[in-house]
């Protein structure tokens, strides 16, 4: 008998020593590997960022997604950027631009921009790359950032023209998106730049290993100066706490994307800075109003008065802003006046219409995307809503199959998020809750006519302030009757090895590696 | 021990049988390890039927103000999750969740395999394509068969019981199968069939009283095997969705906090081990207590 018990109790000590030792060990550790120690000296040898995916390829035109955005950034460079600070559009590639009238766009290119491969960036690489990325062969996933645009015609070696078939609000911001960077025309002509990208950014491609990293290394005739880091290595690493762990040994040097729930253990590495900025991902509660159930206002504003929003975004430990309205702080169409223009937290009312219009009778189906931050929002919203009476039941799906099922509309009540790469107000109402995009990105199923009105006004105008005013009516709209309840306005956030300064984060969840420099 | 069951009178029969659990009790009881696994199934057994009496929470209300307390925290004895659920509230409903779960699985496997093993045993023309059918099931590896069979069913934790009984049917069936064949051929079995007895009578009274031993074992290292496989599949998110507190589900939702709060991994984690460790110990003492040679010793 004695010796069952020394090995029962031998058994749970083994397992608590190995859980507790899980914490001991997340001391940190000072080694440092990859070259990364060599003192002095501006240069960097080596630079490694960890990302949870795998790029999907290396071309601007024939992908849309953030993480091929990362690597494409430092590659290519775009005509306009914005400002990491202001968020206004300045000239990249651009020097400059003027509108003879409402549909003419004349930009002067810069003179003194050469590709990777040696060929100069003139008009011709812009009109090349704008005709390849609209053109219904290429079946670019974003050829609507050029969907207005006529004709494209080269003026003079450094000038381009841009006729557009409507006036077309939000354009400067479409040419600072990523995938409406320039591409080296004889490049592109002689291998695939999906695996082999030729562009004109501070970095030049080395070589890329599917699944596991991509490499990159400074080009010495850039523009502004060849960076100092010298080898740029995108690494995949599929489990964010293993890519913490690599980053406190310091085997990798910066990682973005911090989760709330690790965002203590972080902090709590002596050798590595976080940095955060208000960003301009949007986090909301959607409904699926192509349901009758659904268009009904009260049940709505039931809704948002059960779900304490103020209290979930202090669980998100700094790394959300909260705010009703549908358009943050980060993104162009924003007016203050709509931060609390949703319905309030109010268990009671909510309790109340609940009751009285027996909502509680049927079973609320809320899909949600299996991704840490979702199932958060789904919980907790599952919870309140439970308490104010609504019997909800969770689905929780794989991302992608979570993408189809809001797409075709098998959904009660959802979260959705819009990273909101353009900083625009257009272009988050637009793809999200315009009538012409049911059945592709607008996933509520939202159809009203008076909004629609509202955004495309905000589309077809050039005159700023009254884009500004349309897109702030549209969001009062939306807000009035609850068709929207903002969870939170997303932070964005970059871990870095504290060797190093420089790193530009941008609101929409951009970064840029080229200014890193030591400390 | 096998010939005492078949012509005896029925009074006697009962007498013999509860002369035979008795002493295999007996057997059991003197096996250590056995009695500490047995304990481990009583307490969870009693923690899932008062769930609602030995817990002051519900397992799926919030207090977001009161997260992630440690264990020992005032009025939270194994602390609170991300979402300021009481632990323990969770790990005691989880204890039913785990048991009801294992329970219709098994049982389940055991009414497929069983009817699949005696026929095929028994009639020697469909032994061959039942035992193929078997061999295809094996042909996939446990987890990955009950995880295809929840990608047709959808996740949840009905799925979960439904895959998890049909893994278990293919080993239950060659247990099962493997006793009929060498039952059948006895002489008890011979003096029934000369009698008249229909093969149904032969097959649920005569023969699977007989082969019940390595059944009995087999159902208690599955239920090991059911509890654990519940929790990595609703690990793996395909089971329990949020917010049943199930096991599985408590270590998935926990290893996010690893760092900072530890006991969210680690009790759910020593619930799971306590449980298989539980059933295989006894699974191990019903097998040495059952096998007739221990007489011998």
């Amino acid at each position: 008998m004695k010796k069952v018990w020394v090995l029962f109790v031998a058994l749970i000590a083994a397992v608590v020593l190995a859980a507790c030792g899980g914490e001991s060990s997340s001391a940190p550790s000072q080694t440092n590997e990859g070259g990364t120690t060599e003192a002095g000296g501006g240069e960097i040898e080596e630079f490694v960022y960890a990302s949870t995916s795998d790029v999907a390829g290396l071309s601007p035109i024939l992908t849309n997604d953030s993480v091929s955005a990362n690597v494409q950034e430092h590659v290519y460079e775009t005509l306009f950027e914005r400002d990491t600070d202001t968020g206004e559009l300045i000239p990249s590639l651009a020097e400059s631009y003027e509108n003879p009238d409402e549909l003419t766009w004349i930009f002067k290119i810069r003179e003194d921009v050469v590709f990777h491969d040696g060929t100069p960036l003139n008009a011709e690489s812009v009109k090349y790359t704008f005709d390849k990325l609209r053109d219904p062969a290429t079946a670019a996933p974003r050829a609507s950032l050029l969907e207005p645009v006529d004709e494209i015609t080269v003026e003079d070696e450094f000038t381009v023209k841009i006729t557009t078939k409507y006036p077309y609000g939000p354009f400067l911001a479409s040419l600072a998106h990523s995938n409406a960077a320039i591409v080296s025309p004889t490049a592109d002509q002689a291998q695939d730049l999906m695996s082999n990208p030729v562009g004109s950014g501070p970095f030049k491609f080395v070589s890329y290993t599917p699944g596991d990293q991509v490499v990159l290394e400074a080009f010495e005739d850039y523009r502004d100066g060849a960076p100092d880091i010298k080898k740029l290595v995108f690494k995949v690493v599929p489990e964010i706490s293993t890519a913490i762990s690599m980053l406190q040994t310091g085997e990798v040097d910066f990682i973005d994307n911090l989760p709330s729930e690790q965002i203590a253990r972080i902090e709590s590495i002596q050798n590595v800075d976080i940095e955060k900025k208000d960003g301009t991902s949007v986090f909301y509660l959607a409904f699926n109003q192509s349901r009758p159930e659904n268009q009904d206002e009260n049940f709505r504003k039931a809704v948002a008065a059960a779900v304490d929003r103020d209290t979930f975004v202090g669980k998100l430990n700094g790394l959300g802003l909260r705010s009703d309205s549908v358009l943050g702080p980060m993104v162009f169409g924003y007016n203050e006046s709509k931060n609390a223009a949703g319905q309030a937290y109010d268990p009671e009312l909510a309790k109340q219409l609940v009751e009285e219009n027996g909502y509680g009778d049927r079973t609320i189906s809320l899909l949600t995307a299996n991704r840490d931050n979702f199932i958060l929002m789904a919980e907790i919203a599952q919870a309140q809503l439970t308490e104010a009476g609504f019997n909800v039941k969770i689905e929780t799906m794989e991302w992608a199959t979570f993408l189809d099922t809001a797409r075709a509309g098998q959904f009660d009540i959802t979260f959705l998020s819009w990273a909101n790469l353009t900083q625009d107000g257009s272009e988050m109402f637009y793809p999200n809750l315009h009538t012409d995009n049911i059945g592709s990105s607008n996933r509520a199923q939202y159809s009203n006519a008076e909004f629609d009105e509202l955004v495309d006004a905000s589309r077809t105008s050039v005159d700023q302030e009254e884009r500004l005013n349309y897109l702030d009516q549209a969001n009062g709209l939306l807000l009035e009757q609850n068709d929207v309840v903002v969870m939170y306005h997303g932070v964005v956030t970059g871990a870095m090895n504290s060797e190093y300064t420089n790193l530009i984060l941008e609101p929409n969840g951009k970064w840029t590696l080229k200014d890193v420099t030591r400390k | 021990m096998s010939t005492t069951f078949s012509v005896e009178t029925p009074q006697v029969r009962t007498k013999k049988k509860d002369r035979f659990v008795v002493s295999t009790m007996k057997r059991l009881l003197k096996n250590k390890l056995a009695v500490v696994g047995l304990i481990i199934i009583a307490i969870q057994v009693i923690m899932a039927l008062t769930a609602p009496w030995i817990t002051s929470y519900d397992p799926a209300t919030q207090q977001l103000t009161k997260s992630e307390l440690p264990v020992m925290s005032e009025g939270h004895i194994l602390g609170t999750d991300n979402y300021g659920r009481d632990v323990w509230t969770r790990i005691v409903y989880g204890a039913q969740i785990s048991l009801v779960v294992a329970i219709t699985a098994v049982t389940l496997g055991l009414l497929g395999g069983v009817v699949l093993g005696m026929l095929a045993g028994y009639y020697k023309k469909w032994d061959a394509v039942i035992m193929r059918f078997v061999d295809l099931l094996f042909a996939f590896p446990g987890i990955l068969l009950a995880m295809l069979i929840i990608a047709i069913l959808g996740t949840s934790l009905i799925n979960v019981a439904i895959a998890i009984s049909i893994w278990s049917i293919p080993t239950c069936a060659r247990i099962v199968r493997g006793s009929v064949l060498s039952i059948k051929e006895k002489e008890y079995i011979m003096a029934m069939k000369s009698m008249g007895a229909s093969d149904l009578r032969i097959m649920v009274k005569h023969i699977l009283p007989n082969a019940l031993a390595p059944i009995i074992v087999f159902a208690t290292m599955r239920m090991a095997t059911a509890i654990l496989s519940t929790a990595a599949l609703s690990y793996l998110g395909l089971g329990a969705q949020p917010p049943t507190p199930e096991w599985g589900a408590m270590i998935a939702q926990g290893q996010d906090y690893m760092w900072t709060s530890p006991h969210l991994t680690v009790i759910p984690g020593i619930a799971i081990m306590l449980t298989v460790f539980a059933f295989n110990v006894v699974g191990d003492g019903l097998r040495d207590a059952l096998d007739p040679n221990m007489d011998l010793n």
